[in-house]
């Protein structure tokens, strides 16, 4: 019996999942401006804002400041760690339902 | 509480959630269906039923309707189609930077250039054939390059429902270039025009 695979804390909460499990789906060489995001996931600018900075800590996302025209813009991307956290992340909860489904 | 994100419940509960954020992100991506075949289907409903009104299926007009008026009307109809086409694009790409927004750029670029191609071809090869055929020509050409965008468009992001769209186009346009005007203007407007009403309408319910 192989021990439950540990998930990781940065990723398990439900907010911070959605914002990963979107930037994922877009694939590597794409960011999304920060209004696109808040929209998407209809969330407050607020509360995407705390949870962006959890990730940034972590080095899951990576955040870029500039500027169209004289409007400044924000751009959140997933970095190369972050896509190999969600992929172990999603791996380790298939793992805890087949270890479900193999004990019930 | 906003900073701790909620805990998640259960691995089922937690699979689902990706799967669904994973879904509502790519039918972002893709843009809003109704935008995109809606405008497009009502054109070629139009354009196409005036089309046929006028060719009739045995070479006798059902209406009086000259051709030009009905091309007038296609044209202007497949224009405002286009600008709303223009608008949904632009909303599905906007926010976004990287591959994504430099495919749909060169997307973009790919129709422009398909359709004045076709206007260049027509406007110098219709006026040698008989009325019927010219205006064939036109029709043919115009389904020819949206059923290979369509397919393009399919193969550059991925998504099926588009390239078989395509595929659709390009059956019905070559088997209405066969049997002539009149059956080319009918089955276009009728599935084509229709087809893409309803399934524009559909793709928004069941994205």
């Amino acid at each position: 019996m192989s021990a439950p695979p540990e998930l990781d804390p940065v990723i398990h909460a439900q907010a911070r999942l959605r914002v990963v499990a979107a930037l994922n789906t877009m694939g590597a060489g794409n960011e999304m401006a920060f209004p696109a995001l808040k929209d998407l996931l209809g969330m407050t600018a607020g509360n995407l804002s705390v949870h962006l900075s959890k990730l940034e800590e972590a080095g899951y996302v990576e955040i870029t400041k500039t500027h169209k025209g004289r409007t400044p813009v924000t751009y959140v991307a997933l970095t190369q760690r972050g896509r190999a956290a969600f992929d172990d992340y999603t791996k380790a909860i298939r793992a805890l339902l087949d270890n479900a489904g193999g004990t019930s | 509480m906003a900073d701790d994100g909620d805990r998640i419940p259960s691995p089922e509960e937690t699979l689902r959630l990706i799967e669904e954020q994973r879904a509502a992100t790519v039918s972002r991506l893709r843009g809003d269906p109704v935008l995109l075949y809606v405008p497009w289907g009502t054109a070629w409903l139009v354009g196409f039923s005036l089309l046929f009104l006028h060719y009739g299926l045995d070479g006798r007009p059902y209406a009086p309707i000259s051709l030009w008026q009905a091309l007038a009307v296609h044209l202007i109809a497949q224009v405002v189609a286009g600008a709303f086409a223009a608008y949904g694009i632009t909303k599905q790409t906007s926010g976004v930077r990287g591959d994504i927004s430099t495919k749909g750029t060169m997307y973009g670029y790919s129709w422009f250039a398909g359709m004045a191609v076709m206007t260049v071809i027509g406007i110098r090869l219709a006026p040698m054939l008989p009325e019927a055929e010219g205006g064939l020509l036109w029709a043919g050409i115009a389904l020819l390059v949206v059923a290979i965008l369509y397919m393009a468009g399919g193969a550059i992001f991925l998504n099926w429902r588009m390239f078989f769209l395509g595929v659709a186009v390009a059956a019905v346009d070559a088997v209405g270039v066969v049997l002539g005007p009149g059956w080319h203007a009918l089955l276009a407007a009728v599935l084509l025009g229709g087809g893409q009403i309803v399934l524009g309408l559909w793709w928004r319910r069941h994205p």
